[in-house]
């Protein structure tokens, strides 16, 4: 299918203000819907305030007043589009349950991106990445059963297995070898700097959702797990937004956004199959059509450059959410022991690896081997889904 | 590969010295019923639907004797708190005395069910948020322990295991109706508070 977004019109910008009316979404059912909605809604949250802060950060870099009113301008109407997607998700569930379904975003998302990426370069960084975000899937599916003694099957719905990734307590490396080196921003394939967009956004969103939600639990274990795991976000972040070529333009950045969301709300509203939310999926299309336009003249005009220089002349193959289990288990079968050193990836622990272990431990087990622990006190075995099969790593299978 | 079942919470090895964390687990261990019910069909489904309204009355109870009391008692506010909270289950049992008179194979019985498998959902939720968060502030492990005991108590009245075949399904009518279990239940945990 060819769609051009430079050659669509959407909703002209002065009308895309919602009202309360419209801004008061039907949330989507906590237990019964498809799990990859919820996927969609959450990873389309990470996106939106991807564009809110870069347009910040943005306006923070301008002089000119009349550019800071039409960043503004947008900015407004995507912080309305932030509220209707992240309101999609129940207000029934539990932050644990919203932590659950991020881990799963975070695995099938960069899964899928792992498997299109054309670069090998990029394609290792998310392959490297989505083994930590499978492993943080299994420990919090674990704490889910012991505070709220449900299985996180009921949320994943068997679309992704629940077992041991790249143990969590390997993902402290020292800050210097989080840094990746960045793709060219003249040579990389345009679907390449999609990809890195969309991950880093979505890796940022889950760092700030554990740093805030984290503290509101009172099990001592619970709060362990968040602290541990949103400092291994924050590794990722690192890890993604190097990946991206910091030589591009302010204005070449805000296009390459607006392209992207575009893409992303294309792609949702072909796959989605709840009405309503795929009717939010077309509006918002809609709408950043507009947003990528407005974008484009400001490129044309300060950067003195076509936006077609740096775009795909045509949108790339849909984005899906989809299982990726045999994928994933290659990885564990192949991957499992990978470090990284500088911007390169090693599988002998080095010297400033074992340093930063020994420093962030302290000589004790970290919340994350704490939580299978108390979890196997609770209930004498651990909480896995393997639904194709023995873990492929013969270490990683339970005792 | 399907997991082992998750026990319910008498029958995990928490320490259960918090009423909080207890009150929680069990809030899970009813979702899981409701699935059951929802997932099984015919004779399985009668007796996961038995299980399901025993627990939901000796968990109910448990909070009215127990956890109620206490917050309208130690909490500020406490007394607008627990009023909603009565207005939620009030509902619920109605809901709850509507299926409990029907066969579950009647074509009524599933949207019925679905509908309270909701009201005690955001009931729970609201419980956690609005009224258990005051009494882990507002009291210290020893109350704590004291209130779990009694919940354990009252969980006691409530089988837990599925029995397959008929003379357990006979064993669970011989339970008689929820009313009488309600009953027995708040003596028993009126005497595990002492209040007796």
């Amino acid at each position: 299918m060819t769609f051009n977004p430079l050659e669509q019109r959407g909703i002209p910008l002065d009308r895309q203000l919602r009202n309360w009316r419209e801004m008061n979404v039907q949330p989507i059912d906590p237990d019964r819907g498809d799990p990859y909605t919820r996927c969609r809604i959450i990873t389309m949250n990470g996106i939106e305030v991807e564009a809110i802060l870069f347009s910040h950060q943005l306006v923070r870099n301008t002089v000119d007043p009349e550019v800071k009113r039409q960043l503004a301008r947008t900015r407004y109407i995507e912080a309305q589009q932030q509220k209707v997607v992240n309101w999609l998700l129940p207000g029934v569930s539990s932050v644990l349950e919203t932590t659950i379904a991020y881990e799963q975003v975070a695995v099938d998302l960069t899964a899928w991106v792992a498997r299109m990426e054309p670069d090998p370069y990029l394609r290792q960084a998310y392959q490297f990445g989505v083994l930590e975000d499978f492993d943080h899937l299994y420990r919090y599916a674990n704490l889910y059963e012991m505070i709220e003694h449900r299985k996180a099957e009921s949320i994943v719905d068997n679309l992704t297995e629940v077992m041991p990734g790249r143990p969590t307590k390997f993902h402290h490396r020292d800050p210097y070898d989080n840094v990746r080196e960045p793709y060219d921003k003249n040579e990389a394939n345009p679907l390449s700097k999609l990809h890195a967009l969309t991950i880093m956004s979505a890796e940022q969103q889950t760092m700030n959702f554990y740093m805030n939600t984290g503290p509101t639990y009172m099990e001592p274990i619970a709060r362990q797990l968040y602290q541990e795991i949103g400092l291994i976000e924050e590794e990722h972040v690192t890890h993604y937004e190097s990946l991206v070529d910091p030589g591009e333009t302010w204005w070449e950045q805000l296009v390459n956004h607006e392209y992207n969301e575009c893409y992303l709300y294309y792609s949702f509203m072909e796959q989605e199959r709840d009405p309503k939310v795929k009717a939010i999926w077309e509006l918002h299309l809609n709408m950043e059509l507009e947003h990528l336009h407005t974008a484009c003249d400001m490129m044309r005009r300060y950067d003195g450059r076509e936006p077609q220089e740096v775009l795909a002349p045509e949108l790339p193959k849909v984005l899906a959410f989809e299982p990726n289990k045999q994928y994933l288990r290659g990885l564990l079968d192949t991957q499992m022991d990978l470090t990284t050193l500088g911007a390169g990836y090693v599988r002998e622990a080095h010297e400033r690896f074992e340093k930063m272990q020994e420093q962030i431990h302290g000589g004790e087990e970290p919340p994350s081997e704490r939580v299978m622990a108390e979890h196997d006190d609770m209930f004498g075995r651990e909480y896995r889904v393997q639904s194709e099969g023995e873990h492929p790593d013969p270490a990683m299978r339970e005792k | 590969m399907s997991e082992p079942r998750t026990p319910q919470a008498r029958d995990d090895k928490a320490k259960g010295t918090d009423v909080v964390a207890l009150l929680m687990r069990q809030h899970g261990d009813i979702r899981n019923l409701f699935d059951e019910v929802e997932q099984s069909k015919g004779k399985e489904r009668r007796n996961a639907f038995h299980r399901l309204v025993r627990l939901l009355a000796v968990h109910e109870t448990a909070e009215e004797e127990v956890v109620h009391p206490f917050v309208r008692r130690m909490v500020p506010g406490g007394e607008q708190v627990v009023k909603d909270r009565l207005a939620e289950e009030k509902a619920a049992k109605e809901t709850l005395a509507t299926l409990d008179k029907m066969d579950t194979d009647d074509p009524k019985f599933m949207p019925q069910l679905m509908k309270l498998r909701k009201d005690v959902q955001e009931h729970a939720r609201a419980e956690e948020r609005y009224e258990f968060i005051h009494i882990r502030r507002t009291t210290d492990a020893t109350n704590l322990a004291a209130m779990a005991k009694a919940v354990k108590v009252a969980e006691a009245m409530a089988p837990t295991h599925p029995h397959p075949g008929v003379e357990s399904l006979a064993r669970n009518m011989a339970l008689g109706p929820v009313a009488a279990l309600m009953d027995r239940t708040k003596d028993a945990v009126r005497k595990a508070m002492g209040n007796d």
